[in-house]
This record gives structure tokens, C-alpha cells and sequence, in this order.
């Protein structure tokens, strides 16, 4: 019986594995490696320029779900505390990200543009873009 | 206040490049120029007397090209006050504009940035969003209008770094009068002031300290010091802020200290509740107390606050009751 039980929960792990999905920040080939923590910076607009270029962060529609999962797991910030956020930014001077239609659009947009970067799933990758940072559901 | 009209209505007569939502300004055509502004409306009812005011009339403009970009702002500040039950009913109003900033910034990497012009003195993580749709009451705690200049004039070197958490260095530096020093707590000709923060997942804290100078003629004190400490815990749910501050002169304390614990519990996504308690020695304009704020907010959207809240002063004659609207556009 405990033998049965094993195989069901290994099963049930490795199909889970298998569907996880895996999406990734990208950048355009310029870009230098930057961490997790300047990627959030990036995106909140506490850093505008990097080395010499001025960055240019790409979001997807609002309630886009890849942008949802953006913001919950590499930003780590609820929509709310991000709206109050960029009210506060406004005030200082500061836009939010450019809001782009689709990934597709992300991806044409890094590929042509130095400094810009953005988030798509990794499905959709191709190697004229530079993948400065990957993460899980 | 007339020129403010007329480039409100100039501004507003421009096409939009995109559809105009509340609280994030608008740009104007192409161009490197985002308009925004502010108002705030205020009543306050004490034992002395029940005031309204139209008490913050702001224009905001702003834009960036390249590394360079900027903020201006002009303000009508207490445009229409009506007073009651003072010796004498009275109405004021003042159409006058203060420039309350104007600053270019350039940003030189991922960790330098220089700016140039009128600012607010980054001191404490109050005075940092010091207008009233952001504040969580519609008072301020005296610890950040008499403890430091609000405004420089000046230069604004700033560091910052982004590893396990967001270290930031400033460095203001002011040597000259102030431009529109109508808008400062403090008119003041001389700053020289740091600040240190570290920012780590929800917690942050910073110290600021700094010497400046007086322009006021009549003053015994005229050269100041000042020290700060803040810190902030945050969450979706919870904010823990507090900052305390001394200042003293050359030869003697000026302020003991002043400072305040705030605590706001986020009920839903719109209503807010605080409590904030204040302690104030200021030896200068003999003010020895402690006060507790029980505070409200309604917000139907973040850039729409209304405010409601009580002082209980330690002197009870000082109790008084606020409530506010504050809309940023």
C-alpha cells in the first residue's frame, strides 16, 4: 500500500513539474547582467540609466496575467500598493512603464531598442534578445 | 492667479496624447511635458475657532529627455480662508503663486544623480510625499516643520545601490538665498545636509543630519543643527512610521526633540485607520506636550482622500478636529 502511495504522489510531483510554466525578463543584447533586485528597481523607475543607456521598462496591459504574476513574483507588490506607488511617482516626476499590447510586441520592441527590457513567457523566446532573469509559477 | 488660469486653460485646451486618468496627469501632445496639480480642502474646528480653506492649489509640470528631466511646480497656497467665532469673523484670500519646486536632475548611471534648483529636503520619509492626498491625516507631526528646512535651494548629489536591499546616500547643499523662500519653514540662505537610508524587503530606515542658516532678522538662533532618525514597516496590511529629531544651535538645544509613532491599519482597499502619537520639546516657541491623533481616511480612488481626525492635546484647550478632501489630478 505504502508502495502505491509513492508512486501516486511521484506521479502526481513530476506532472506538476511538467506543467510548470517558466518566463523570463528580457533584455535587448546590450544590456549588461543586472540582478533581480535592479530589474525591480528598474521597473519601479529607481534607476532610469544604465551605465550610459536609458532603460526602458516594458509592461503588458493591466489585468494581463503574465503582468499579474510579474508583479506578485518578481516585484513582489499587489496591485493596489503599485498604484499607490505610481500616484507617488507622478507627483515626483516619474511615469510608469510604456503598457504594451502583447508579448510580441515586447519581444520586436527589445530587440530594436537599446535598454529595453521586458517580460515574456519563455515559450515565445528567441535568440535575438538577451534572458537576464527566468522564473517559475 | 490670473496667469495660473490662463496656463491651466492653455494647457488643458492642448490635445492629450492619451487617454487622461485620475492621479497620473496627462502629457501634453508629444512633447517631453506632463501636466498634473492638486487641491486640498480643509476644516478645522478648535475652542478658538472653526476655519474652512482652500488651502493647496498646485500645478505640476514635468518631462524627461535623455538623462536629463525635470519638475515644476507652483502653488496658490491658503487661496480662500473663512473664519468663525474668532474676535472677528473674517475671509482671506490669496491668489498669489510660490514656486514650491523647480528642479533639473541629471542621472548619470545606475547609482549617481545630480540636481539642481528648489526641492524638497529629503529628510525624514515624511517630508518626501509632504502634500496632503498622500499623508495619512490632514495634520502634519511638528517633528517635520520645525526640525529642518522643508525646501533647499540648491544641489542634490544622490547614491544609491540596489543589492540584498536599497541603500541611498544624499547630499543637499545650499549656499544662496532661497527661490520663493514664502513656501519654506525656515527662510534660510545656507544648507548643508546628508541622509542615509536602507530600504530590505518592507523595512526602512534613515538618518539625516545637518547645519543651516536663518535669514530672519530678529532671530537670537540663527545657525542650526539638526538630527534625524526614521523608520517605516510596510505591508499590504500594516504601516508602522516613525521619525524623532533634535535640533539645537550654537549654543544651546533648541528643540529637545520632537517626534511621533504612527500606526495605520488598512481596513479595505479604501478605508484606513491611524493613530499617531506626537511629543514635542521645542525650547524655542515654548512647546512642551504630547498629543494623540485617532484619524480616518476614505479613499474611492488613491488620488481621492477624505479625512477625518481628532487631537487630544496633553493642554486640552488645544484639541481640535480636522477633516480634508485632497484630490491629485
Amino acid at each position: 500500500m505504502v508502495g502505491v502511495l509513492k508512486i501516486i504522489v511521484s506521479s502526481l510531483l513530476v506532472s506538476s513539474l511538467s506543467l510548470a510554466s517558466e518566463y523570463v525578463v528580457i533584455a535587448n543584447k546590450n544590456m549588461k547582467n543586472i540582478s533581480k533586485a535592479q530589474i525591480k528597481a528598474i521597473f519601479l523607475k529607481k534607476i532610469t540609466v544604465i551605465d550610459e543607456t536609458n532603460v526602458v521598462p516594458l509592461s503588458l496591459q493591466a489585468r494581463d496575467s503574465l503582468r499579474m504574476k510579474f508583479e506578485k513574483d518578481v516585484l513582489r507588490m499587489s496591485f493596489t500598493r503599485l498604484k499607490t506607488h505610481w500616484t507617488k511617482q507622478h507627483y515626483k516626476g516619474l511615469r510608469p512603464p510604456i503598457s504594451m499590447q502583447s508579448q510580441q510586441s515586447i519581444l520586436a520592441f527589445v530587440k530594436k531598442v537599446e535598454g529595453a527590457i521586458g517580460y515574456i513567457n519563455a515559450d515565445n523566446l528567441d535568440a535575438d534578445v538577451k534572458v537576464i532573469y527566468r522564473w517559475e509559477d | 492667479m490670473r496667469n495660473f488660469l490662463i496656463f491651466l486653460l492653455l494647457a488643458t485646451s492642448l490635445v492629450a496624447k492619451e487617454a487622461y486618468k485620475l492621479g497620473e496627469g496627462m502629457q501634453v501632445q508629444e512633447l517631453p511635458l506632463y501636466l498634473g496639480g492638486y487641491i486640498s480642502l480643509d476644516y478645522k474646528s478648535s475652542q478658538t475657532e472653526d476655519r474652512y480653506r482652500i488651502n493647496d492649489l498646485a500645478l505640476l509640470a514635468y518631462g524627461n529627455h535623455n538623462k536629463f528631466s525635470y519638475v515644476a511646480e507652483l502653488e496658490a497656497k491658503e487661496f480662500y480662508t473663512k473664519r468663525y467665532r474668532t474676535e472677528a469673523d473674517n475671509s482671506t484670500y490669496n491668489g498669489k503663486l510660490y514656486v514650491e519646486r523647480v528642479y533639473i536632475n541629471y542621472t548619470f548611471n545606475e547609482n549617481y544623480q545630480l540636481q539642481i534648483g528648489k526641492y524638497n529636503s529629503p529628510v525624514g520619509l515624511w517630508n518626501l510625499y509632504p502634500i496632503n492626498v498622500f499623508r495619512e491625516t490632514t495634520s502634519s507631526p511638528a517633528s517635520t516643520f520645525i526640525i529642518y528646512p522643508k525646501y533647499t535651494t540648491g544641489l542634490l548629489a544622490s547614491y544609491q545601490s540596489f543589492g540584498d536591499g536599497e541603500l541611498s546616500i544624499d547630499l543637499m547643499l545650499q549656499h544662496n538665498e532661497d527661490v520663493d523662500h514664502e513656501y519654506n519653514n525656515y527662510e534660510i540662505d545656507k544648507h548643508y545636509g546628508f541622509g542615509v537610508s536602507y530600504q530590505i524587503d518592507d523595512y526602512s530606515v534613515k538618518l539625516n543630519g545637518g547645519h543651516f542658516h536663518k535669514v530672519n532678522l530678529g532671530t537670537l538662533e540663527d545657525e542650526l543643527y539638526y538630527v534625524l532618525v526614521s523608520a517605516k514597516y510596510e505591508t499590504d496590511t500594516y504601516q508602522v512610521l516613525s521619525e524623532l529629531g533634535k535640533q539645537r544651535s550654537n549654543d544651546k538645544v533648541t528643540t529637545n526633540y520632537a517626534g511621533y509613532i504612527q500606526g495605520l491599519y488598512r481596513l479595505t482597499q479604501k478605508y484606513s485607520g491611524v493613530v499617531r502619537v506626537e511629543a514635542i520639546d521645542d525650547r524655542v516657541n515654548k512647546i512642551n506636550e504630547e498629543l494623540i491623533i485617532f484619524g480616518v481616511t476614505y479613499r474611492p480612488l488613491y488620488p481621492v482622500a477624505i479625512k477625518g481626525e481628532y487631537r487630544f492635546h496633553s493642554q486640552n484647550k488645544l484639541n481640535q478636529s480636522l477633516i480634508s478632501l485632497s484630490v491629485l489630478f
